[in-house]
């Protein structure tokens, strides 16, 4: 049966996370974790309850040069905030999609990341915008860039004992724009058959965020400058691009389907990147 | 967004004032489901019950090698492990046409979900434990999961011949046949201009009510039992627990909470026997609170495959149709034989067709068992035929509503010809010119939109069986006892209704009895939009008795010769002019009081020999109309109209018509866009729960939406209603289907319409059509 | 009870201002706070339906927010403030539950707690929400029966009612 615990500070965290030898589970926001719980009740889950730790960094912090989000970031917020809807919109934009009202008032975006679901809402985004991820465990911090941070479907690089303190997003140069897209099988709340975020650069370059279509969120390599004014070349960069992608057929989609929609999300959300005013994007 | 043209409409005459019936009013116990303390079966407290958990399998079908319960009854807070061996032997078998359901699975489990062990405990977690616990040594077997593995030579039999015996087709795994046809067959050819044939699919969908359910089962004193089950059926469940369990009907208590949602799925029992036996065994009331995937393991609909080949004339005038049609029913019968022969006796539809040939099967498979589900076989032939007619029309150059109109039957014209003929009951050209008037037929359809029409029937009850109660005490409160489930349809606020009308008596004072096989008289059941009609006529016929009485009593009261007196609803008429029915029940009952008591009974003996049993009491009939934008990038629907027109001869309460309306046709729009039952190769549901079994939400109504009706008051129910509960869900799917085509210029064959599959259905027609 | 800051325990002691009443309950760590309302504190007008987050059955407000409860534990409500259909209806109907009933938004009824406390936080969030920013809001909140429509307009009656008020 599963045990509960609620520290109040991050090395009282690490303490119970690492007495629990395996069976702990971090809990924020819940919307994943409970149901997994439900799934497998009688699991010795040792939960440990981080929303009482009073020495984390706060939900959202707004430097200089990057956004600084803390285990307690909810999409709520993250939705709703006018300056990551200017400067990140593509990040606003996928955290408005995030379940609904109910689920967005408890998902936090380190869990959403932590999950390691290749249909992570906002894993697209923050690829794009090249965030990094920062864990804190026995052997103390370590930072590393979220495309490292994803192993495969639910496992990341984040140890049994270590939690993920924050995740920073830079805050893109003034000429960058973003978007992203997403396709589901209902016009109601749902989960992504594909996502996708482009971000474009002032010269052209093109780099996209994908949902969907691997075993963990992906990123792509910068493309060459592409004249974003013409259709073709937009459709011959996100071709080269997406070629990373091994998307599987399971009960969402068929995998030729998520091949071909992969191809027009990524036109789209580049499309709509290229469209946006100067920071501003759609 | 022409938010001015939302709601529901009518043509109907506007109800006079002073009637009740007729009117917008509110729902019958409707503060008491806003405010949440509506008590649904899991919300009744029950001292010192105890809770009920299931083992099962994690495949579709298997042999049981061995049970262990040792490690379950080790656990704590057990009570009993019961498997198939502790059921007195041979394990009973139960249902209504056939009695092919074990109490508990025995020797084989036959779909994924079937209970192989159940587990009594102290609290629900101690039960989920110690089921978990239970190790069931199991072989898989080669199980059937579609409709070509069950008939294919060879095919494993999801029923072993003795399950059917001296039963023609019990060597196949085809559970019932039926053939209707007229006018002959062999010429069809030479009179028609064009033929059509194609295969079309419908989804095994399941009912998904908020709702799941559960059971509770008490021992009494007497030997006997006590009930609870949110059921479409208490009459039926008392039934079958006396039958099964050999205990006089009189000690069969059957208590039926109001389902949270039934739709067609909580008609028949299920658990209902095992529960009952574990209340017996353990001597302790035993409860069963299920869970949404345990709803979805417990009822679906008939998923549908159809053979179509239809004819038609230059001028679009159907020349011939027919149908093969196989229902994919599942493992254990339920009323999917009815649901089949019900739904292919009105396969081709409301029209004028000189020749037809159906023949329908229903076949086994190792699937959780199909029962009936809102429209109970129509949509699903119903899909294939309208979009026969769109494809007719499409190869004739004709308009698709055009096309209907020359087809569809005039009043009391016969559709269905040969023996048993069955003739339109209602004005339906006025439904279908009405929808194609509420969403502008002849306005031209805007760039990268198409427009589909579509027209649905199903037949109504065939027989029928519901008597009443009704009671006027002296104060001039009154009680209606009447059996219907109140599932959200919101039967009791007509009987509400139509009390108040009758005697004369306030809305206020009105209470309805039912839910309760103790207190409530006979009332076959809740199902095929059959209530407002059967006992609606019932509860009229009670409420005339007691006029009856009422003026009987008064004459000899009052010393008037009851030739001088008459009543009228609401009233008795006396040779010094009329007064109320209470004030005449007054002074009729004089100084002991007392009250009166009025009993109605509507009764409807079937046909010999008619392959439905009977003549249907009322046909539903509607027709609905759709416009969608299509992205022919993604595949992408976005529902911009939605209208839909029924028949409903007289709205009783017209809120409650809207809501029924809309919410069949939004039900509608998830077998014809999203929802399905996907299984695995072991015979596993894959979506098995709501995260992948998608259903409508608010956001996937269409932009704008209306419903209206048709009154022509022309029922066989109180006022000339008609049942219209399941309508606005017949022919959503050939209405999206149509409009879809219409956008694509491709037809999509297999519901749901998905995204995907709209994407590979443009992707083929441009494949094949290289430009 | 140890020290659950650090030691992990099976059974956790909740305190919650729930509706207005401190109440305490102990639990075991795993129970949500659904099983929580329902089974410990006798308080079912909060419904189970997908026990997943996908329904919106289950939703009530724990410290003003709209939560599904079903995802969250018990335990992670302690020293929270919750309102719950019953507290919503302590005074009797409210305009909006009045509106649902004259909507003809109310047929099964189940999912109507959870489309209350789901369509209440909205009029106090987005007191002139658009038709289209209700459904979307609401997509949260599933009705079998399907009384979109009815629901809709019973909150856009109840908005307009309020503005008058106001």
């Amino acid at each position: 049966m599963a045990s509960y615990c609620r520290p109040h500070t991050v090395s009282e965290a690490l303490a119970a996370l690492a007495n629990a030898e395996g069976h702990g589970r971090i809990l924020v926001g819940g919307t994943d974790l409970l149901v997994h719980l439900r799934k497998d009740p009688f699991a010795p889950t040792v939960i440990v309850d981080i929303k009482s730790v009073s020495d984390f960094p706060p939900a959202v912090e707004f430097g200089a040069e990057a956004v600084r989000f803390g285990p307690t970031a909810r999409m709520s917020e993250i939705s709703s905030d006018p300056f990551i809807a200017d400067h990140l919109p593509a990040l606003g934009a996928s955290a408005r999609v995030v379940g609904s009202i109910a689920i967005r008032n408890r998902a936090t975006l380190i869990g959403n990341i932590c999950n390691a679901s290749p249909a992570a809402d906002t894993a697209p985004a923050l690829l794009v915008y090249g965030s990094t991820v920062t864990m804190t465990g026995p052997g103390g911090e370590r930072t590393m860039p979220l495309a490292d941070f994803f192993v495969e479907p639910g496992q990341t690089r984040c140890g049994p004992d270590e939690i993920v303190i924050r995740v920073d997003v830079p805050i893109p140069d003034r000429g960058h724009r973003s978007a992203f897209q997403r396709l589901t099988r209902r016009r109601g709340v749902d989960l992504a058959t594909v996502s996708v975020a482009a971000g474009v650069d002032a010269d052209g370059r093109i780099v996209l965020g994908l949902g969907c279509v691997g075993p963990t969120p992906l990123l792509t390599d910068a493309s060459p400058p592409v004249d974003l004014t013409d259709p073709d070349a937009i459709e011959g960069a996100v071709e080269e691009l997406v070629s990373i992608t091994t998307p599987i057929s399971d009960v969402r989609a068929a995998r030729d389907y998520r091949e071909a929609m992969v191809r027009v999300l990524a036109v789209r959300a580049v499309q709509a990147a290229a469209a946006a005013s100067e920071g501003v994007s759609s | 967004m022409p938010d001015e043209n939302q709601g529901h409409s009518s043509n109907g005459p506007v109800a006079s004032t002073d009637r009740v019936v007729g009117q917008r009013v509110h729902r019958y116990g409707g503060v008491d489901r806003v405010t949440g303390a509506q008590r649904y079966l899991s919300d009744i407290t029950f001292t010192d019950a105890a809770h009920v958990a299931f083992a099962t399998v994690p495949v579709g079908c298997a042999a049981i090698d061995a049970i262990d319960t040792s490690p379950a009854v080790a656990m704590p807070g057990v009570i009993a492990v019961v498997h198939a061996d502790d059921l007195p032997q041979p394990v009973a078998r139960f249902g209504i046409s056939h009695r092919d359901r074990p109490v508990i699975a025995t020797e084989t489990v036959n779909y994924h979900g079937e209970p192989v062990a159940a587990v009594v405990a102290e609290t629900e977690d101690e039960a989920r434990a110690a089921a978990n616990a239970v190790v069931i040594h199991y072989t898989e077997l080669n199980g059937v999961y579609g409709l070509d593995a069950a008939l294919a030579d060879g095919a494993r039999l999801v029923q072993d011949p003795s399950v059917r015996p001296g039963d023609d087709l019990n060597s196949t795994n085809v559970l019932e046949q039926v053939e209707y046809a007229w006018g002959g067959v062999g010429s069809e050819g030479a009179s028609s201009h064009t033929i059509i044939e194609d295969t079309y699919t419908f989804p095994m969908v399941t009912h998904f009510p908020i709702e799941p359910g559960g059971i509770v089962a008490a021992p009494t004193d007497d030997g006997g039992i006590e009930v609870y089950s949110p059921v479409q059926h208490p009459y039926l469940l008392q039934r079958t627990i006396a039958e099964v369990w050999s205990i006089p009907l009189s000690r069969v208590r059957v208590i039926a909470p109001d389902p949270g949602g039934g739709f067609g799925g909580k008609q028949t029992p299920r658990y209902e026997p095992l529960i009952a036996f574990l209340a017996l065994k353990t001597g302790r009331t035993c409860r069963l609170v299920l869970s949404l995937e345990e709803a979805f393991q417990m009822m679906r609909r008939s998923g549908c495959r159809i053979h179509a080949r239809t004819g038609f004339t230059e001028a679009g005038e159907l020349t011939f149709h027919e149908m093969r049609v196989d229902f994919v029913v599942g493992a254990y019968a339920d009323v999917a034989p009815r649901v089949m022969t019900k739904g292919s006796y009105v396969g081709a539809g409301p029209y004028r067709i000189p020749r037809v040939s159906i023949n329908a099967r229903a076949v086994l498979t190792n699937t959780v068992p199909s029962c009936a589900f809102r429209g109970f076989g129509a949509p699903q032939v119903g899909w294939a035929t309208e979009s026969q007619l769109d494809a007719g029309a499409r190869a004739l150059g004709l308009d698709s509503l055009e096309v209907r109109r020359r087809n569809l039957v005039q009043h009391d014209e016969a559709f269905i010809r040969g023996d048993y003929e069955a003739r339109a009951d209602g004005r339906w050209h006025e439904s279908l010119e009405k929808a194609a008037e509420l969403i502008g037929w002849h306005e031209p359809t805007p760039l990268g939109r198409g427009r589909g029409i579509s027209v649905g029937i199903k037949p109504g009850a065939t027989t029928g069986l519901s008597q009443s109660l009704v009671r006027l005490l002296y104060d001039g409160s009154a009680m209606a006892y009447a059996g219907t489930s109140d599932m959200g349809q919101g039967a009791r606020t007509l009987w509400k209704q139509i009390l108040a009308d009758e005697l004369g008596v306030d809305l206020d004072l009105i209470t309805i009895i039912s839910g309760d096989t103790n207190a409530v008289p006979f009332d076959l059941q809740t199902s095929a939009s059959r209530s407002t009609v059967f006992m609606g006529n019932a509860v009229l016929a009670a409420c005339e008795d007691i006029r009856d009485r009422v003026l009987e009593l008064y004459a000899e009261a009052t010393e008037t010769p009851q030739s001088e007196l008459a009543h009228s609803p609401g009233q008795l008429v006396t040779p010094s002019g009329a007064i109320s029915l209470v004030e005449a029940a007054q002074t009729a009952l004089g100084g002991l009081r007392g009250e009166f008591v009025g009993q109605g009974t509507s009764r409807l003996w079937g046909t010999k020999g008619h392959p439905l049993g009977g003549d249907a009491a009322f046909y539903e009939f509607n027709a609905t109309a759709i416009e969608v934008e299509v992205d022919r990038a993604t595949g992408e629907i976005l529902l911009t109209k939605h209208v839909t027109v029924g028949d409903v001869g007289t709205e009783i309460n017209p809120l409650q018509v809207v809501s029924q309306d809309e919410g069949a046709a939004i039900m509608g729009l998830g077998h014809s866009l999203m929802e399905q039952m996907l299984f695995d190769e072991h015979g596993r549901i894959l979506n098995l729960g709501a995260i992948d079994y998608r259903i409508p939400t608010f956001n996937d109504v269409a932009l704008h939406m209306q419903t209206a009706s048709v009154e022509n008051h022309d029922g066989p129910g109180p006022y000339g209603c008609k049942g219209i509960s399941e309508g606005a869900l017949l022919c959503t799917a050939g209405a999206v289907g149509a409009a879809v085509a219409d956008a694509i210029g491709t037809p999509v064959r297999d519901l749901p319409i998905t995204a995907e599959r709209v994407w590979r259905t443009i992707r083929d027609a441009n494949r094949d059509s290289p430009d | 009870m140890t020290d659950s800051s650090v030691h992990p325990t099976s059974e956790v002691a909740v305190a919650v201002e729930l509706n207005g009443e401190h109440v305490h309950a102990t639990i075991p760590a795993h129970r949500t706070l659904l099983d929580m309302l329902r089974d410990d504190l006798g308080l079912c007008g909060t419904k189970r339906c997908c026990a997943e987050g996908e329904c919106g059955a289950c939703s009530v407000l724990l410290d003003g927010e709209l939560v599904n409860s079903c995802l969250v534990l018990g335990a992670e409500a302690d020293g929270g403030v919750l309102l719950t259909i019953e507290g919503l209806s302590m005074d009797g109907v409210t305009d909006l539950q009045e509106e649902f009933l004259a909507a003809g938004a109310v047929q099964c009824g189940v999912c109507i707690p959870g489309q209350v406390m789901a369509a209440e936080q909205l009029l106090q969030t987005n007191p002139d929400a658009s038709r289209d920013e209700i459904r979307d809001v609401m997509s949260g909140n599933l009705c079998r029966c399907a009384s979109y429509q009815r629901i809709v307009e019973a909150i856009q009656t109840a908005a307009a009612g309020r503005r008058t008020d106001a």
